[in-house]
């Protein structure tokens, strides 16, 4: 007894006074408390002047490396947000493309093999050398010569010669007419930014050139990393007013930002109720979490919606149109009309979405440019239902979704411009028996409540959704799966980390994949409807990544397309042609068009105010996206330390 | 020479078979998995952003294919691997690339190594030891009660116990950090300060690792240890009147001991795989989660490099184990 209590004594104080140890050794810069956060930041800087974010695509696996032109090194780690430029940028929520290091748009000869690109004169790299046409052919001669480079192929393949005409003019001679050879230029998440000659010029080997420090045109420069990749810090130039955010925006304001990953969602949780995390992407559960937590945190609206919801990419699901029956136009229609849209707009984001029945999202400048010329045109639009012709468009259901919001208690608008700006301007209507008289002209039958294929054989249905329960194509591939199997079809809803190959090799039947993702920026579809070309449809199993999911094809889409790739994005008759394309998809349906990406947004108020808003959409509201460094001239100090 | 002959050599073909077949095995696996790396690329490509103009993706796979070493046939790709292989290097990773596997390893096997190796060696020290005793003293409340408390730790889920100790140590009493290896903006040199940090940062999921593997080693202990106690050769040890400490330390714990020096030469090979669970939940630098993103991105060389690394230290730790043994064990040095 006395040598087990020796022990146990042993034992319990060496874990007490190791505790205490370290919890005493705490120093004032460290995050360990709320009152320790409210003082100063991690890291030991002014909490007051600085900006802490999280880094999307988490924990950094290459810290060190900043050579974004030779692969990926985790751009998001600030790099693309802070430090580098490119010649265009798009703002999604404006509609329009930000002149960032260009003075203007690019300029085309007539027949589109000659693109000339306009610099602005005062811009200065970080390090005080001037910007200037040098860069931008170096940039571009270095891709084309060195295989292996991110956009080599991309360049290669289109450019003959790069050259300046003087120190602020660049000229790019094409191998073949395009006139939408700058989209390779205009940064939406990627794009080939320009890098600093008089520093590249003396690397050895440009793919592995490390780039550390990276000097850019953006407004802040790299202060310290972790060589294990968890945080990142930038610090305001002094010279600001020489970046094209300086020029166009003015002063940032954190002197500081701190990329920041503090790893899962609970993780995050905890950050942003102890203030020490500013801005995140949340899932809709911890954003309630966080809100419960912290009186300071908002989303992009104040209250309902609060997600982000005005985003220029569409979610829902998409058919494999290449094989049966999923191949036929009135099956497809068929299972969207099977579907009670706003029910499961409701289950998944409790009202919080735009319905989006045509292929993009009902945005600002999408509205303006696509459904309001197109209303009239959807409430007339008529498919053939049992030899009658049916109007599937319901204009009325974002009014049926704000009364659902309404009920579950959601401070909905009342007007009407409030709600359609809220929840869309119309969907395609849940119609069960409709879609059953589709199903049974095409010789599909039920029996004791399930439907069978022609051949009499069960309908089952292999439905792949991603793993991710915060993603959308997560939450509608199970919806889906649900509304479907009321409807009376046998659904497998396959929840795996495989889903981008089996999308793919096109071994689905429906993917909870994008139906599309439009570039915002202008009202040119071109870049995302391209890839419908048939000249691009592969057979299924051939893998076509880079390619569009659902294996769609139609001839109409074919000279709609090759029409637009004569014409540029600024030509006024590319909206009408892209109008066009939109009512093929719209007629054809080769996906499930539900509604807008959903983007839960948590920010803090505590220290930083004036984020882009659903009442003040002055920009994107992404801290990942190129165009946060826009942003951040806006931000405005709360003034508490 | 006969200790040669007879136990050294045979161990060694053994160990020199083990990462052949280990290696071999290693190479083949990832290129069953149904993922072509080079579209797994083009589409993080696109999902990244990337405007990729239809007309030049051929071109983009032709060169990705050459880049990443996957031309010509499997047999080809596999003498070029184990050249590779002879001169230390595994290629460049696809989804960080240009930049060699090794150069990623680096950045992250010292995480996983200070850790795991710390709480392999805690856990098992402590686990043993108490064990030890609790196997010798069965019927003391003490004894009872750890018994009691490891087997409640022991079925708890892991990430369920980790996430308890993030929200209670991190969170509702903020003493440790919830995040990274180290504190924001420190310098990272050698000093008492700096130590002292990383000691704090890695505690919690130390702590958690700790507390999970050690209910395994103080059961195991237990159990061999009461078997032991009752052996003939402890009684007559009694009957002579021997101190009851002598006898457990000298008598029972080198004869129990055996069976958990294996098992840690086994659990120190794992080290070297990571802790995928306890990076993500304790947001810990380390191997886990690049092993991981390997395997979800299809990067082959990351997922070869970090396996061959796994697979040559179990190799090894089990070579050094079997050729220290005799140490340990007088039967073995008598066979």
């Amino acid at each position: 007894m006395k040598i087990h209590a020796k022990v146990m004594a042993v034992l319990l104080i060496l874990f007490l006074s190791a505790t205490m140890a370290w919890a005493g050794g705490q120093t004032a810069s460290e995050s360990t408390g709320e009152q320790t956060a409210r003082t100063t930041s991690v890291g030991g800087l002014p909490r007051h002047e600085t900006l802490i974010v999280d880094i999307l695509t988490g924990k950094n696996a290459n810290p060190g490396n900043f050579n974004m032109w030779a692969g990926w090194v985790g751009n998001d780690k600030g790099l693309q947000q802070l430090v580098a430029d490119p010649l265009w940028v798009v703002e999604y929520t404006l509609g329009e493309n930000v002149d960032t290091l260009a003075s203007g748009p690019p300029i085309y000869n007539d027949d589109y093999t000659q693109m000339t690109v306009k610099l602005r004169d005062n811009v200065t790299w970080s390090d005080g050398e001037g910007f200037d046409a040098d860069d931008v052919v170096f940039t571009v001669q270095t891709q084309i010569d060195t295989k292996g480079m991110s956009y080599h192929a991309q360049m290669n393949d289109n450019i003959t010669k790069v050259y300046k005409t003087d120190d602020y003019t660049v000229v790019f001679e094409l191998k073949r007419p395009n006139a939408r050879f700058h989209a390779h230029f205009t940064d939406r998440w990627g794009a080939l930014r320009m890098s600093p000659e008089h520093i590249w010029k003396n690397a050895e080997d440009p793919m592995t050139f490390q780039f550390n420090p990276p000097i850019g045109t953006g407004p802040y420069v790299l202060k310290d990393y972790d060589p294990a990749g968890f945080w990142f810090i930038y610090e305001r130039r002094e010279d600001w007013d020489k970046s094209p955010t300086g020029l166009l925006y003015g002063e940032p304001g954190p002197k500081y930002v701190q990329f920041m990953y503090y790893g899962t969602a609970e993780k995050k949780v905890i950050a942003e109720a102890r203030h020490e995390l500013d801005m995140a992407d949340l899932t809709p559960e911890s954003f309630i979490a966080a809100q419960d937590r912290n009186e300071y945190l908002r989303g992009l609206y104040q209250d309902f919606p609060w997600y982000e919801i005005l985003h220029p990419c569409t979610t829902g699901g998409v058919f494999m149109c290449s094989k049966p029956p999923y191949d036929d136009r009135d099956v497809r229609w068929a299972l969207n009309l099977a579907l009670n849209v706003p029910e499961m707009i409701m289950t998944a984001y409790n009202g919080a979405t735009s319905l989006s029945p045509a292929y993009v999202p009902a945005t600002l400048p999408f509205y303006e440019w696509f459904y309001e010329p197109m209303q009239q045109w959807l409430i007339d639009f008529t498919i053939e239902v049992g030899g009658k012709s049916y109007k599937p468009y319901d204009a009325n259901m974002p009014f049926q979704l704000a009364d659902q919001a309404k009920k579950a208690g959601q401070p909905v608008p009342s007007d009407k411009e409030g709600i359609l700006e809220m929840f869309g301007y119309g969907g395609w209507k849940y119609d069960p028996d409709a879609a059953a008289v589709l199903l049974e002209s095409k010789g599909f039958t039920k029996k004791s409540g399930k439907w069978m294929l022609p051949d009499g054989s069960p309908w089952e249905m292999y439905l792949v959704a991603p793993t991710n329960p915060a993603s959308p194509q997560f939450k509608w591939g199970f919806q889906l799966g649900e509304q479907w199997r009321k409807f009376g079809i046998e659904v497998t809803v396959d929840s795996t980390e495989m889903k981008s190959t089996i999308d793919q090799n096109g071994t689905f039947d429906v993917s909870g994949a994008w139906p599309m993702w439009a570039n915002g920026g202008d009202p040119d579809l071109y870049s995302v409807v391209q890839q419908y070309h048939s000249k691009y449809l592969l057979p299924i199993g051939e893998p076509n990544a880079g390619g569009q999911t659902s294996r769609f094809s139609h001839p109409e889409l074919d000279a709609i397309i090759d029409e637009m790739e004569g014409i540029s994005s600024n030509d006024p008759r590319i909206q009408e042609l892209s109008i066009d394309a939109m009512k093929v998809l719209v007629r054809e349906q080769p996906g499930i068009s539900l509604g807008s990406y959903v983007s839960v947004l948590g920010w803090d108020e505590y220290y930083w105010t004036n984020y882009p808003s659903g009442d003040n959409p002055y920009t994107q509201p992404h801290y990942h996206w190129p165009n946060f460094k826009f942003m951040l001239p806006r931000l405005k100090p709360t003034g508490r330390k | 020479m006969q200790f040669l002959r007879r136990y050294l050599v045979p161990r060694l073909i053994q160990f020199l078979v083990v990462i052949f077949i280990g290696v071999t095995v290693v190479f083949i696996i990832p290129r069953l998995i149904p993922t072509d790396p080079v579209e797994k690329q083009l589409e993080i490509l696109t999902i990244r952003g990337m405007y990729l103009d239809p007309d030049s993706i051929a071109e983009i796979k032709q060169t990705l294919r050459e880049l990443y070493g996957l031309e010509g046939s499997v047999m080809q790709q596999y003498g070029v691997f184990w050249k590779r292989l002879f001169k230390g290097d595994f290629g460049p990773s696809f989804s960080q690339f240009p930049t060699p596997v090794t150069t990623l390893i680096r950045i992250s096997m010292p995480w996983t190594i200070g850790l795991l190796l710390v709480s392999t060696l805690l856990s098992w020290t402590i686990g043993s030891i108490l064990g030890v005793l609790a196997g010798a003293f069965r019927q003391a409340r003490w004894a009872k009660t750890m018994a009691v408390v490891s087997m409640s730790l022991r079925p708890i889920p892991y990430y369920i116990m980790a996430l308890a100790i993030v929200i209670l140590l991190a969170y509702l009493i903020p003493i440790f950090p919830m995040a990274g290896g180290y504190t924001v903006g420190a310098q990272m040199r050698f000093s008492l300060r700096f130590i002292i940090d990383l000691i704090r940062h890695a505690f919690l999921p130390s702590l958690s690792l700790v507390a999970i593997g050690f209910g395994t080693w103080f059961l195991q202990m237990r159990s061999v240890t009461s078997n032991i106690v009752a052996e003939d050769f402890v009684t007559y040890a009694e009957a002579q009147g021997l101190p009851r400490g002598k006898i457990v330390f000298q008598y029972v714990a080198r004869n129990a001991i055996l069976p958990q020096v294996t098992g840690l030469a086994l659990s120190l090979g794992f080290v070297f795989g990571g802790a995928l669970i306890t990076e993500t939940v304790f947001s810990y630098p380390g191997i886990g989660s690049l092993l991981f993103n390997a395997i979800t991105g299809s990067d082959y060389n990351i997922i070869m490099g970090v396996t061959i690394f796994s697979v040559v230290s179990i190799a090894v730790t089990v070579l050094v184990i079997d050729l220290v043994y005799p140490l340990f064990d007088p039967r073995v040095r008598h066979r």
